[in-house]
């Protein structure tokens, strides 16, 4: 009786071991496919931009400082897939996507801009564009969480050594700075002005 | 406020207790059954011999609705598939939660029905299926689908549908193992021998008991993990999208309208994200009703969406 639970033992044992080291080899590959996958979406960002501003074009030529920023944010797109640094698509795809808020109030402000179809039509897809890239670099973070949280936890820990796994980084975030601190200004309450 | 991923893990517990209450009783009504078979034919393969027919059988019966789950109710519903210029909302927000996920785009489909529902089917991400009522579509806003599509591409990633076929495929086997015992010992037998023993006897008031009881109880089961999964997809649903409002308003808007879904039956009423046959009933009546609800109650899944908001 007891050899055969032995054998049992290891068996099992032996499963957990293998699935434990394909679930951590199989996530780094995911990872790594998760982050190209942002560059994917930055790439087609860049290329439906300038196709979305040559249609509203017509709709938007008083607006030309807004016109500027939208080709510079897609020249650092470009320059930043060129050189094929995550972070630096990242912040490039940042820029582009703070510059949506703008474009927003430019068209809400203005009654026949945002009746035009076009218009409505350019500020979706924007919207979904931004959204694309959003959820690519959400996919990154949460595998990045489940791969560094089972190097970490036991059992699976133990395997995390035996192999020396690392850390995986994920979407590099800096630990530091204004965005994790409380200054003066946020204390206020935000005052809102409608006229 | 609850941390989401403390939610997920509770969910995947009490999922996991459900499944295994239902694996031991399966075994055990399985086990009864087999052995009153087998003294009331007097031999022994008898048991197993009607086990194994029985699982056949159901699973045969089963296996075309979970393989060809999409199409078949694709067409039960008559749906039509989705574009990207006409249903622009529903096919991005799918197409960006795909992204966020990491499953391939499922198939979209709508219902041209002015009453707000939606659901997910298909036996693997490879061949899911999302299908939208034009209702939904109109009556939500982007934020509100997100936390809709959300929740059935949790289905999806889930493999629900896969689960559930397979709850399926041993609650059917019990039926039908139930029913053939009724059946033969309602004619009385033909074992001329008395003597089966003590043992013998006990397990054939057993078999009686466990063939008229256990169908319903393995039914009662089936439903209990039908509404367990539809909670830790409401909780995925938030995982996905990181904010349980827009599952919220989504909720609420769906469950005030109080149209009925013309395309839903019975069949596929489990695979909506509220049942589409809107129930009203208050007190005992309400509880007893609600252990036959493929849905958790609306407001429990509100008020499990409120502690994660």
């Amino acid at each position: 009786m007891f050899p055969i639970l032995l054998l049992v033992f290891i068996g099992v044992l032996a499963v957990w071991l293998v699935s434990t080291y394909n679930f951590f080899v199989s996530s780094k590959a995911r990872i790594k496919a998760a982050v190209q996958e942002i560059g994917n979406q930055l790439k087609r960002q860049a290329d439906l931009i300038p196709n979305l501003e040559s249609s509203a074009k017509g709709y938007l030529k008083h607006e030309k400082g807004i016109y500027k920023d939208l080709t510079d944010a897609r020249s650092a797109v470009a320059s930043a897939l060129k050189s094929g640094d995550v972070q630096k698509m990242a912040d490039a795809g940042s820029k582009l996507a703070s510059l949506i808020p703008s474009l927003q109030i430019l068209v809400e402000s203005n009654p026949e801009l945002k009746a035009s179809e076009v218009v409505a039509k350019l500020m979706d897809e924007l919207r979904d564009t931004s959204d694309k890239v959003m959820f690519a670099r959400r996919l990154v973070i949460d595998l990045t969480a489940d791969f560094n949280v089972k190097r970490v936890s036991f059992p699976s820990n133990l395997v995390a050594s035996i192999f020396s796994f690392a850390e995986q980084p994920g979407l590099i975030t800096p630990t530091e700075g204004e965005h994790v601190t409380v200054g003066e200004g946020d204390l206020k309450t935000p005052k809102v002005k409608l006229d | 406020m609850q941390n989401i991923y403390e939610v997920q893990s509770a969910n995947k517990r009490k999922s996991a207790f459900i499944l295994i209450v239902f694996l031991l009783f399966t075994t055990v009504v399985i086990y009864v059954l087999a052995q009153a078979f087998a003294f009331y034919f007097g031999y022994e393969p008898g048991g197993v011999g009607f086990i194994g027919l029985a699982f056949v059988v159901s699973g045969l019966m089963s296996f075309g609705s979970y393989w060809y789950s999409d199409k078949i109710v694709l067409a039960i519903s008559s749906a039509r598939p989705a574009d990207r210029k006409s249903e622009f909302d529903f096919y991005t927000v799918s197409e960006n939660l795909a992204i966020g996920t990491g499953i391939p785009k499922p198939k979209l489909y709508v219902i041209e029905d002015s009453a707000p529902n939606a659901f997910a089917t298909g036996r693997d991400p490879e061949h899911a299926v999302i299908c939208a009522t034009t209702g939904l579509l109109q009556k939500l806003n982007r934020t509100e689908l997100e936390g809709v599509l959300a929740h059935e591409l949790s289905h999806i990633k889930n493999y629900d549908i896969r689960l559930m076929s397979v709850v399926s495929v041993l609650v059917g086997t019990i039926a039908l193992m139930a029913d053939w015992f009724l059946r033969i010992s309602w004619r009385g037998g033909r074992g001329k021998d008395r003597d089966r023993g003590q043992l013998g006897v006990l397990f054939l008031i057993l078999g009686l008991v466990f063939a008229i009881l256990s169908p319903i109880i393995a039914q009662l089961i089936q439903l209990a993990i039908s509404r367990r999964r539809e909670f830790t997809a409401d909780a995925g649903s938030v995982a996905i999208t990181r904010q349980a409002q827009g599952l919220i308003t989504a909720l609420e808007k769906i469950s005030s309208d109080h149209e009925a879904l013309e395309a839903a039956n019975k069949a596929t009423a489990h695979l909506y994200i509220i049942n589409p046959f809107k129930e009203k009933g208050r007190g005992a009546i309400d509880w007893f009703s609600g252990l036959f609800n493929t849905h958790p109650p609306i407001e429990e899944r509100l008020h499990a969406l409120h502690k994660m908001a």
